[in-house]
Parts: structure tokens; C-alpha cells; sequence
């Protein structure tokens, strides 16, 4: 006989734990135990049956994996945690002592813990830290602009405004900016890094206060975390991108509110071409010969062979970019690395076009689509927005001192081809010949228009946007459903049916006339109803007597009779076809039927959205060409 | 000890003016006696600080005399010897004193007072007299004296004299001072000034205590500490220890190519879902129709957040420098992470199908034709309900019995009533005889089944009936009577008006329910109310027997198996396959049914369908298992009757939400193809009465046509 099952000893009673079970298997307080779980990324999970999980018990818990909260348990973070409540208690009892010096010592040993392995556990490659940075870029901006106050510390917030000047000045350096939608909530970016989409919400420049049942610790053990995670990631993609990290800050530019030009971008060349240089130098036939020559000697063949234009990267403007590309290739870390940099093509190892490089391909070539240009901001545009999409479409930009220092030109420049000015206009009396000049020349668009080009992928027409003009509505770049409602799709179903609609209008009309002999009214009606009802030919025989005996002549008999013959059948066949599926769906299993009727209810919900929509749009259509006609 | 440190130190003690005393340590004691001793010659020297001492002392003790431990005696003359002799003063009991000097009467000591308890006395005093126990009055003069003595409460019972003694006022000042948990010693002072008896300036120790030379590690500097040192010193030289430096003070992390290692191949755990993208209506500019109207907007207010189908409301700006900050947004990052840590996640499998293509593929009802379309006529019965039906084997004739206690007999084609028998009360079932060269019926009224011969028969057949339901020379009647009569008019009497044959069952409220005729015509199976209620009667031999002596459960139907000697009992839930033959039950089978209204065979005898109240239709294949193959559940009331077609692959059923469904079932001989379930056709026409529907269906022999009867009171026939 084989051992006794013993409940609540295999099983889902053993594979889950609920929470309180771990706090307490943990040994730790719950508000440490949440800290755990936010670093280390766990959370709940739904057993299948929770009677089964809870020992019979059905009351509202949280589910967690037993096996995580064992892996917890040997985590370097939570043995912290435990000297970090010890040194509390020490520190609180040296200066309720008054022992100011033991508390000061205290205080320089403090346990502080690391979250380098978690970063490395939780993201085993550097593609799955890219593709998860989406929700720390966001938290990043969002306190990148938020006041300090007791809770978040102003160092925090210059780190995390540090760390999003570091993700823009990379992305204006690779280029890597694809899509930007100005929604109600901020902008979003889309950029594409290592094959990876990433995209980020930036709140709009005003102030946000934390309301009050929003939990800052929270919030801010993921931030923790989230900058761990950005400094790594943004340390890879410096330095596969040949810079320092960090990046240099200028002080000066930066209390001057220079904003992402108080940094500067350096090829990492000085630290390591040292080792580089001894690491690399080989002796062939007496001769010395570094890696940086062959690789030169390298690029020279491919660069010949495939006649290729100068693809190399531009210069950013405030960023001392070394224009160097031979430096450039030999401070690249990886060659590897090197090739899944959307913007550094690697000529080093010439590969094969493969599916992913050709559909990125086009992209690439409208990653400079400003590259012509040169933008003047006015002073009411939001600056920190424009000049991160310009300068990432490889536009130059400038703008007046009000909006911060570090400007390239002033106004007067005469390469400045766009104003992004955001003004109804005003027609200035006091203009100069030479100002006229210039505002001839220039072209004065509004906001949207960047936006807009950006997400088309080319340069649009400016008149549409000109400014002080009523602009065309801005559509989401990301898409929606594919049965969703589309915008910008024509009222095509609606034509014929405005066109019945007119006919009825008139079918109305004429009814209306007919009405003052409601006599005659009910048989005619009765006998249309019998034609369309008869399915011989004896059967319209009769109706035709019937209607001539009404008094209706055969002219529109026979079109009302058509008339209404059609709609029966078309109300008919589907209507069998429909009863006969109807029988179907009774043999379907229970599990199916739910199954389709969930889907079913979906896709009505979105028809019935989608067909609100429509409708809006045609009333709101119609209501414009009555104006039109009106006026 | 010396005695000039002595002296030196009273004087320094005395100079303080502080100290009066040193009692703990003995030796001072010792001194101090030596000086009292002494005292006559001292007396000058120390006169000043004596009298000091007195003066703070006054308080509490009496005399200088209360100093001495061994009083002065005086010397008087005896009256007795006339000698002089020295008396010393009564000693008056101190803190210090020995207890044994107080004056208690008796003197038996510590032990225990019950070895008194039978004796008038208590003890002995010190001249070996006895004291005698003081007088003890009763409870109510004890509670007298406590409540007349002011002073009882501060008295306590002294177990050597037993009686209560009143406590001292010192006593009671213990007390006091335990209760409050002080000190109990109203002496002692816990802020006395410290003495430096051998310590501070002058009162260092010169002499050695003992003559061993001082060892040399008092002076020479210890080596092994001289290589601890250095081996700080040098890794401070080397740089190895950095004095001073604030372990904390690298907070700013240090980042380093941490994914340039082989990662390990553990698998990455799942990445968190990515928010969804936002759509038109988030627009700062949407186009003009997805800004909501007054009454969206309102709707949108009113809802909880939590319902919302949106959580925000789009709006248009004419420019982006009108926008204003968005104020859900840190409360919509909050609730994000929320999310992140705290949301089960569960990975679904995410369907890309057409819904449509759930639907199962089945062939098109106008392939499987003939089948009942259309109400082709129907039989009013007085609007009284009709339960029971039953269409003769040749498919002509149909008789009906309602629950009025009529039975008609019409013709299926034109819906003529021919005859119509009138009992007393309601007609519990009817059912036909399936033999085709005799023709009748049987009708289950009351504790009776009768059989009845349609009219107009022809002669020869009219002849057999009559041979076979009241034969001429009756069988011989069986060993073991039965309680169920059968009576029977004789053959030259009978007629088409009454019964010819009738069987006395016995008796139950309920009129029997069901009745059942076995393919050959000669076996009737009725199932009645009640325990005992199934009954197999065989008219060739007139005997009537109980196939069960006890079952379980109420029966609700029973059936003949149209080949084999099987036997089934439907009973609330499960149904049951019995072997008649062998008298053994073969199978019981689940259908899952909470009460099973009705059950049908298939002609082929392999299938079985099962109806219920439940709504349910369960399908069993029974070679294959007890569970059922199909179960479907497409009426929405209750199942009240099922119908294997004898010929056509066809099957219905009726309801109670008044609709009768016609279903194609093809069964194949081989075991691997399931067999093929075609819904038909939904044949509505019966009115819901009552919440009552269509009681019965059954199919004609030999034609796709379906007779069904209804609680409407009408009984109508369905042709293709």
C-alpha cells in the first residue's frame, strides 16, 4: 500500500502562501515585506481553486508562490533590512542618551543595501532591461519635476532629472525617437532602442502636488529600484555607444536652466584606449599593428565596396560629439552590441540584410526628418518638449532667453526656417522693413505641426498649421483596434443611407399628404403588406385587386410592391440563416457557448462605440454643411 | 589599620559635619568601642564632635548612653545579700537589638501553636508557667469589638499569645512604608553623600602590601601590542585602511557593465504587461466626435471610477499652450505600481478566432428533410389538460386521454374524432398495443388499467383481440396468487363501449403514470406512486408480478429495451439497466439530472436519451459509458417528454416553455463515428398554461409526423 495522502501536505495547499504566512515566515514587518516584493518584482498569484490554497477557507487573500518567498528568504536585501532595524534601534537609543559621538558613527556605518543582483536576476539580459524601462522613464519624468519636500529628499529629484536628461540626450544622440502623441495626460514618446519599443508619458511643465491617498513610500521604493535600473541600462547604452557615462554636467549652464544642454556627450576615448592600445597591439612581421588600424583598413574595403553615402551619425548641437568615426568605431565595446544600435550602422561586419534590418530600414531615413531645418521656439512653447523632438529628428533649434540659457542662435539668425509659435496673431503696426523681411521668409507654424510631421514621417504642408489657423485634429500615432473606429476614414456606409434617409424624408412627406384621407390609407397599406407577403402568384393576384379596388393605379403598385418584396427578403434570409445558427449553438459545449458569448458581447460593445462614433461625426457633419448652406 | 588613619579620618568626617555614624562595618564597630572604652581619657579631645553628634542626634535617640552597646551598671546594694551589686539598665529593644530580649509572655518559641489547640493553655512563660489561652468570644463579639474599638483595624493577630494585639505605631509606619514601596527603615537616608573613606587627597596607601618586587611588564611597553599597532600603522602606510572615512558616504551608486557576463540561464521571469497605448480620444485636439456630450459627460461623472469605461474624459483645446496639467496623473503612476506589485497575474492565452467559427459545423436542416415543419390540424379537448397520448403501431388512429377522464380515439390525417370513452377520473397514461394482427389499447385510470377495442375493426382482427384479452378458456391461474384482478368480460359481450379487460391494481392515490408495452405485444409494464409501484402484467397468461421487491428511489418511468430482455428503471437521478433474464441489473447510469421527467430507447437499442426538469437532454451511448455522450441544454423550462422516431433518424422533444424540438439523429453501426445530432426544427404553436407547456410527442409510425399534446388542451399533429 502506498503512503497515506495527508491533506494540506501536496498540492496547491503547499505551492501558495498567503501573505501573512510569509510576513511572518520572513520575520519581517509587512511594510519591509512589500519593499522585498517591489525590488524583487513578485507578486500575487491566482491558484486555480483558492479553497484548495487557503486550507479550505474562502475568505479574500493574496496568493503567493512558496517558492518565492523561499527565494526571498535568502535575499542579501532582507538581511539588510534586518541590520537596517537594528542600527534604528541603536541610533535611537544613542541619541536618546545623548552619546552624539556613538550616534554620529552610528550613523557613517549605516547599512545601506545594493540592488545590482536584483537587476541582474530580474533582467538576465540587457534586451529584457530595455524592454522593461517603460514604467521607470515615466516615474522618472514624473519626479524629475516635482517639488521636494519631507518625504522626497531634492537629491532624489536631481537624480531623477539627471537620469532623464541622460535618456534624452541618448535618444537625441542615436536618433532613436519614432512616434509623439500631446495627449490631455502629457506626451508620449515612443522611441525604438535595441529593437525594443519604448515608450514614456511626460507630464506637461506645471507643478503636481501628491494627493493624499496616493502612498509616497511606495512610490518611492519603486523609484529606488527604477533608478538602479536606469543607470545600468543607460551605462550600457553609453558606452555601446562609445560615451562616458556619466555624461559631464555643466554647473554654470545647468543653474541657467539649460535644461539637457547643461550636459555634454564624450567619446569615451581617454580611459580606455590605454588598455586598448595595450590589449590589442600585435606585432606582425616587426611591424605593430593595433586592432584600430585593422579595423580602419577594414572599413575602407566595405566603405569602397558598397559606395554607401556618409551615414555616420551628426553632431548634436551643444554636445562636443567627436566627429572622429574611426574613433568612434573603435571605442564601441562590442561589435556585436554595435550592430543592434538602430542608428550606428556597423560597417565592421557587413551582414547580410536580414528581415528586421529592412523593416526598420525606412524608418531610419525619416529619423532625420528636420535635418534641414532650423527652429526658433517661441517663448509660450513648452521648450524641454521641442527641443528634445527637434534635436532627436536632427533639426537645429534655438529659442529665446526666457525659455533658459544655452540657446545655439538667437532670433535673428537668418538660417531659422520655422517658427513654432503657439499665438493667435496679432498684426504689428511697428515693423521694421528687415523684420517683415524676416517674417516673410520664415515659416510660422503651430505645435502641432512637429508633432504631426513626426508621426506622418514626413514634412507636411504648413498652411494647414499656420499659425492662428484652426488646426486638424491630432490622431494617436500608436493605433487602435483594427475594428475600432477610424477618423480619418470617409462616412462610406453612410451614403446610401443619407440617400434613403432623403427618401423617406419625401416617402414622409407624401404620407403626410395622403393623411387627409385616412380612409384610403389602411386598405392601400393592407394590400402592399399582402404583396409583399405573397409568395405565388395567385396570392398578388388577389393583392393587385385588392389594391385596385383601393383606388391605387399599377404604376405604383408595382413599385411598392418591389419595394417591399425586396425588404422582406432581406429581412427574411438572414433571418433563417440566423434561426438555423441559433439551433447550432445548442450543441455546443458549455465551456464554447461562454466562450462565444463573451466574444460576442465584446464585439457588440465595439460595434455599438464604434457606431456612436459614426454617428457623432455625421451629425456634427450634417450640422456644418447646414451652417455652410445657411451662411 | 592604623589608629592615626583612624583618627584622621573621624576628623575629616567630622569636619563635614555630615556623618554621624558607620554601623555596617564591624570593624568599625570595633573601633569605636575601643574609643567609647577609652572614653574617660578622650573625653577633651573629642568633646566637640561628640556634642555635634548629639545635636543632630537628639531627635532620635534619647541619651549618649544609647551609643554605648554595653551599658553602664550601677552599683546598688542588694537587698538580700546586703552586698552591693551591679545592676544594668533595662535594655530597651532597638533596630539592632535582639529580638529574643522582647517581652513576650510566652516562651514556647517558634513553634507550631496547634500543638496548643486541645489545651487551656498556650505556652509557658519564662518561669515555666503556663500562660493560659486568652478568652476568645464568638464571631459577633469579635465583630463587636472591631466595630467599637477604634483601634482594631491597626490590630493584628499574634499567633504566640492568640489574641488580636494592637501594632505599634513604628509597626504600622513599616507597614505605610512597604505600601508605598519605600525603604522599610525610616532611618535609612538612599541620598546619603558618598565618604571617600580611602580615597582622595592624603589617604593614599604608602605602604606595599606585600615585599614581591614590581614585575617588569609595569614598565616595560608590552611587545605583542607593539605588533598590533604597527600592523595598523603599516596598512594605514600602505593605504589598506583609510582612517576616518565615512563608510556611507558612497551612496551615489557605481554602475559598471553589469550584462557584459554570460547570463545565467535561468529563465527571465515574465516581464509586467505594458499599459495599453492610448487612443483619438486622448487627444489633446480629437477630432470632434469623441468630445462627450452633456449627457456622456454626466453619465461619466456619476459612475464610480471603478466602472468607468475611461478614465478620463476627452477634450478638445483649440492650442496645446490652453492645456492645463493632467491632476490624475500621479494618482494614475500610483495606481499603475499598485498594479505592478500588487495584482495577481494570470498568462491567458489570447484567442484570435471569429467567434463564429465556435459554432459547430453541422449540415443544413433542408439536407435532412423529411421532418415536421407545420401544424397541419388540431384537436380541441375542451380546454382540459392533455397528458396522455398514444398513436396506434399502423399510424392511422390516435387516441388522447385528458385529465377529465376522456379518452378519444381520432384519425391522425384528418383529425376526426371517432369514439370517446368517458371515466371518472383523470386519464393517467394510454398506450397502444404494438401488435399488428390484434388492435388495442390500454388506459390507466385510477387503481385500474382498462383495455379497450377501438371500433370498426375488421371481423378477423376484431376476432383475435377479442381471443386475446378475454379468451374462452381462461390460462390456469399462476401457483402464487398476485393482488393484481384481472377481469374480463366474456368474449360474446364485449364491445367497443366499455373495457373488455381490466386490471385491478392495488390502490394508490395516483392514477398509474406510465405504462409501457414490450415490442411483442404481450408483456405491460405500469409504473404507479408509491414503493411497490411497478408492475409487469402479461396478458397471455393473465398474471400480473412485481419485477422488484424493493428499489431505491421513487421510479419515475420504465422501459423495454426493443431488443434485448433489458429493463430500464429511470428513478429521480440515476437510471438503471436490468437484465430480466438473468434477473441481475447491468448498468446504472448518471445523467447528471436532478429529476428525470422522461426517457426514450433508440429503435437500434443502443442509445438512450434522458430528460429532465432540469432542463437538460442527456444523450448515452451505452456501449460506450454511464456518463452521457452529449448533454444539451437548449429549452428554457422544463423537459417533459422525448421521442425516438421508429424508423426515421429523427427524435424530439417537448417543454414546458410550450416549444417541441425536432431533432436529426443519425446513429452508425461502426463504433468509431459518434453518432450525428442535428437540430431541426423549433415547432412552436402550444400556448403556456399555467406554466405548463406541451405534455407528450409522439412520433407516427411509418411518417415524419409528430402528435403532441399540450396543458392548452389541445392535441395537434405536425407534418413535414
Amino acid at each position: 500500500m502506498g503512503r497515506l495522502k495527508q491533506k494540506g501536505k501536496a498540492g496547491a495547499a503547499k505551492a501558495y502562501m498567503t501573505r501573512s504566512a510569509a510576513v511572518k515566515k520572513l520575520q519581517c514587518s509587512l511594510a519591509d515585506f512589500r519593499r522585498l516584493c517591489i525590488l524583487k518584482g513578485i507578486f500575487p498569484r491566482e491558484p486555480r481553486n483558492r479553497k484548495k490554497a487557503n486550507k479550505g477557507s474562502s475568505a479574500p487573500t493574496n496568493f503567493y508562490y512558496t517558492k518565492d518567498i523561499a527565494y526571498l528568504a535568502h535575499e542579501p536585501v532582507l538581511r539588510k533590512l534586518r541590520e537596517h532595524k537594528a542600527f534604528a534601534k541603536k541610533l535611537a537609543r544613542a541619541l536618546g542618551r545623548g552619546e552624539w559621538s556613538s550616534a554620529k558613527s552610528l550613523e557613517e556605518n549605516k547599512p545601506v543595501y545594493r540592488l545590482d543582483h536584483i537587476i541582474k536576476e530580474r533582467y538576465p539580459t540587457f534586451v529584457d532591461a530595455v524592454r522593461d524601462i517603460d514604467d521607470a522613464l515615466c516615474m522618472i519624468f514624473l519626479f524629475a519635476t516635482l517639488p521636494s519636500d519631507s518625504k522626497i529628499s531634492p537629491s532624489l529629484i536631481e537624480n531623477c532629472a539627471r537620469l532623464a536628461a541622460e535618456w534624452q540626450l541618448y535618444v537625441m544622440h542615436t536618433h532613436a525617437l519614432r512616434k509623439v502623441f500631446l495627449s490631455i495626460k502629457g506626451v508620449y514618446y515612443q522611441a525604438e532602442v535595441f529593437d525594443q519599443t519604448v515608450t514614456w508619458l511626460v507630464p506637461y511643465q506645471f507643478t503636481q502636488t501628491i494627493p493624499a491617498d496616493v502612498d509616497v513610500r511606495v512610490m518611492l521604493t519603486f523609484l529606488e529600484l527604477y533608478q538602479t535600473l536606469l543607470g545600468f541600462v543607460f551605462f550600457k547604452l553609453y558606452t555601446d555607444a562609445g560615451l562616458v557615462y556619466p555624461p559631464p554636467i555643466d554647473t554654470k549652464k545647468d543653474e541657467g536652466a539649460a535644461g539637457v544642454g547643461a550636459f555634454s556627450l564624450q567619446e569615451a576615448k581617454d580611459a580606455r584606449s590605454a588598455a586598448n592600445t595595450k590589449s590589442k597591439v600585435v606585432e606582425v612581421d616587426g611591424k605593430r599593428i593595433s586592432s584600430k588600424d585593422v579595423r580602419q583598413t577594414i572599413k575602407s574595403i566595405t566603405a569602397s565596396s558598397m559606395d554607401g553615402p556618409d551615414v555616420q551619425m551628426p553632431s548634436v548641437d551643444g554636445a562636443q560629439v567627436n566627429d572622429d568615426d574611426e574613433e568612434f568605431v573603435e571605442d564601441t565595446m562590442e561589435d556585436n552590441a554595435d550592430d543592434d544600435t538602430p542608428s550606428a550602422p556597423a560597417f565592421t561586419t557587413a551582414p547580410l540584410p536580414t528581415l528586421k534590418t529592412l523593416s526598420t530600414l525606412p524608418q531610419s531615413t525619416s529619423s532625420k526628418l528636420f535635418a534641414p531645418y532650423t527652429f526658433w521656439l517661441s517663448r509660450e512653447t513648452s521648450r524641454p518638449i521641442f527641443e528634445f523632438i527637434v534635436r532627436s529628428f536632427g533639426g537645429r533649434i534655438g529659442w529665446p532667453a526666457t525659455s533658459g540659457s544655452g540657446s545655439p542662435f538667437d532670433e535673428s539668425d537668418e538660417s531659422i526656417t520655422h517658427v513654432i509659435i503657439d499665438r493667435p496673431v496679432v498684426q504689428k503696426s511697428n515693423e521694421t522693413e528687415a523684420e517683415r523681411e524676416r517674417r516673410r521668409r520664415r515659416k510660422y507654424v503651430q505645435p502641432q505641426w512637429v508633432v504631426d510631421s513626426v508621426n506622418a514621417g514626413k514634412i507636411l504642408l504648413e498652411d494647414l498649421y499656420a499659425q492662428g489657423k484652426t488646426l486638424p485634429p491630432h490622431l494617436s500615432p500608436f493605433g487602435e483596434r483594427a475594428d475600432a473606429y477610424d477618423p480619418t476614414a470617409g462616412l462610406v456606409g453612410r451614403e446610401d443611407d443619407e440617400e434613403m434617409e432623403d427618401e423617406e424624408m419625401v416617402a414622409e412627406g407624401e404620407d403626410e399628404e395622403v393623411e387627409g384621407s385616412a380612409d384610403e390609407e389602411l386598405p392601400v397599406k393592407a394590400a402592399l403588406k399582402a404583396a409583399a407577403a405573397a409568395e405565388d402568384a395567385a396570392a398578388l393576384r388577389a393583392a393587385e385587386l385588392e389594391a385596385e379596388a383601393a383606388g391605387v393605379d399599377f404604376g405604383t403598385f408595382e413599385k411598392e410592391t418591389k419595394k417591399a418584396q425586396k425588404k422582406a427578403r432581406k429581412a427574411d434570409a438572414p433571418k433563417e440563416d440566423e434561426a438555423e445558427q441559433d439551433m447550432n449553438k445548442m450543441m455546443m459545449s458549455n465551456k464554447q457557448r461562454k466562450l462565444y458569448e463573451r466574444m460576442k458581447y465584446g464585439e457588440k460593445k465595439r460595434a455599438a462605440e464604434r457606431q456612436q462614433l459614426e454617428q457623432k461625426k455625421w451629425e456634427i457633419e450634417k450640422e456644418k454643411k447646414r451652417r455652410g448652406k445657411s451662411s | 589599620m592604623g589608629s592615626e588613619d583612624e583618627g584622621e579620618e573621624e576628623e575629616d568626617a567630622s569636619d563635614d559635619g555630615q556623618v554621624d555614624e558607620f554601623p555596617e562595618i564591624d570593624t568599625r564597630s570595633d573601633t569605636e568601642d575601643e574609643d567609647y572604652v577609652e572614653d574617660g581619657e578622650d573625653e577633651s579631645e573629642e568633646s566637640e564632635d561628640e556634642e555635634e553628634e548629639d545635636e543632630e542626634d537628639s531627635s532620635e535617640e534619647g541619651s549618649d548612653e544609647d551609643m554605648h552597646i554595653f551599658p553602664k551598671a550601677k552599683t546598688v546594694i542588694s537587698d538580700i545579700t546586703g552586698q552591693p551589686k551591679r545592676v544594668y539598665p533595662e535594655i530597651e529593644p532597638d533596630y539592632d537589638s535582639d529580638s529574643s530580649t522582647e517581652d513576650t509572655p510566652n516562651r514556647v518559641g517558634d513553634v507550631p501553636m496547634h500543638w496548643y489547640d486541645d489545651l487551656p493553655h498556650v505556652g509557658y512563660d519564662i518561669n515555666g508557667k503556663k500562660v493560659l489561652r486568652p478568652a476568645r468570644g464568638d464571631e459577633l463579639d469579635n465583630f463587636l469589638k472591631t466595630v467599637e474599638d477604634p483601634e482594631a483595624w491597626t490590630s493584628a493577630f499574634d499567633k504566640n499569645l492568640q489574641m488580636d494585639k494592637p501594632l505599634s505605631p513604628e509597626e504600622l509606619d513599616i507597614i505605610r512604608r512597604l505600601q508605598q514601596g519605600e525603604n522599610p527603615d525610616a532611618n535609612y537616608d538612599p541620598y546619603e553623600p558618598t565618604v571617600e573613606w580611602f580615597t582622595g587627597k592624603g589617604k593614599e596607601e604608602i605602604m606595599p602590601l606585600s615585599a614581591a618586587p614590581e614585575p617588569k611588564r609595569r614598565w616595560v611597553p608590552s611587545k605583542w601590542e607593539k605588533q598590533k599597532v604597527m600592523k595598523i600603522v603599516r596598512a594605514i602606510r600602505q593605504g589598506r585602511i583609510l582612517p576616518n572615512k565615512p563608510k556611507t558616504a558612497s551612496t551615489q551608486p557605481q554602475y559598471y557593465a553589469i550584462w557584459n557576463d554570460e547570463p545565467s540561464n535561468a529563465p527571465a521571469p515574465l516581464p509586467a504587461p505594458k499599459p495599453r497605448l492610448p487612443g483619438n480620444a486622448e487627444s489633446y485636439n480629437p477630432p470632434e466626435e469623441y468630445v462627450p456630450t452633456q449627457e456622456e459627460r454626466e453619465k461619466w461623472e456619476t459612475t464610480d471610477p471603478e466602472d468607468r469605461e475611461r478614465d478620463f474624459l476627452p477634450q478638445k483645446y483649440s492650442a496645446l499652450r490652453l492645456v492645463p496639467a493632467y491632476d490624475q496623473f500621479i494618482k494614475e503612476r500610483f495606481s499603475r505600481q499598485l498594479d505592478l506589485y500588487l495584482a495577481p497575474r494570470v498568462q491567458r492565452v489570447k484567442l484570435q478566432i471569429d467567434p463564429e467559427s465556435l459554432i459547430p459545423k453541422l449540415p443544413s436542416p433542408s439536407s435532412l428533410k423529411p421532418f415536421p415543419v407545420y401544424r397541419s390540424l388540431q384537436v380541441p379537448h375542451e380546454g382540459r389538460r392533455v397528458r396522455a397520448v398514444s398513436v396506434s403501431p399502423d399510424g392511422g388512429w390516435v387516441i388522447t386521454g385528458d385529465e377529465g377522464g376522456v379518452v378519444r380515439l381520432w384519425e391522425v390525417i384528418v383529425g376526426k374524432e371517432v369514439k370517446r370513452w368517458t371515466f371518472k377520473s383523470k386519464v393517467g397514461a394510454v398506450e397502444w398495443c404494438p401488435r399488428m394482427d390484434v388492435s388495442f389499447f390500454a388506459v390507466a385510470i385510477e387503481d385500474h388499467i382498462h383495455f379497450l377495442i377501438p371500433p370498426n375493426l375488421p371481423a378477423p382482427i376484431l376476432t383475435a383481440t377479442q381471443h386475446v384479452l378475454s379468451p374462452a378458456n381462461l390460462p390456469p391461474a399462476p401457483a402464487v396468487p398476485s393482488p393484481v384482478k384481472w377481469v374480463s368480460v366474456p368474449a360474446a359481450q364485449s364491445s367497443s363501449d366499455a373495457p373488455v379487460l381490466t386490471l385491478n391494481l392495488p390502490s394508490s392515490p395516483e392514477p398509474p403514470k406510465q405504462l409501457v408495452w414490450h415490442r411483442k405485444g404481450d408483456y405491460l409494464a405500469s409504473v404507479s406512486e408509491g414503493q411497490a409501484g411497478v408492475w409487469m402484467h402479461q396478458v397471455s397468461r393473465r398474471h400480473s408480478q412485481a419485477p422488484f421487491k424493493k428499489i431505491k428511489g421513487a421510479v419515475q418511468l420504465v422501459l423495454f429495451h426493443p431488443s434485448k430482455p433489458y429493463f430500464f428503471v429511470a428513478t429521480q437521478r440515476y437510471v438503471r439497466m436490468y437484465n430480466l433474464a438473468e434477473q441481475k441489473l447491468l448498468k446504472t447510469l448518471t445523467p447528471g439530472i436532478r429529476w428525470i421527467s422522461s426517457m426514450d430507447v433508440h429503435p437500434s437499442g443502443d442509445h438512450l436519451i434522458v430528460g429532465g426538469y432540469d432542463r437538460k437532454l442527456c444523450w448515452f451511448d451505452l456501449e460506450l459509458s454511464d456518463k452521457p455522450y452529449k448533454i444539451l441544454r437548449y429549452h428554457s423550462r422544463a423537459l417533459r417528454s422525448v421521442h425516438f422516431h421508429p424508423t426515421y433518424p429523427l427524435f424530439a422533444s417537448s417543454s414546458d416553455d410550450g416549444s417541441i424540438q425536432v431533432f436529426h439523429a443519425r446513429v452508425y453501426n461502426d463504433l468509431m463515428t459518434n453518432p450525428l445530432i442535428v437540430p431541426l426544427k423549433i415547432l412552436r404553436g402550444h400556448e403556456v398554461k399555467d406554466g405548463l407547456g406541451v405534455f407528450a410527442v409522439r412520433w407516427v409510425p411509418r411518417q415524419p409526423w409528430l402528435v403532441s399534446t399540450g396543458a392548452d388542451g389541445q392535441a395537434s399533429v405536425w407534418c413535414s
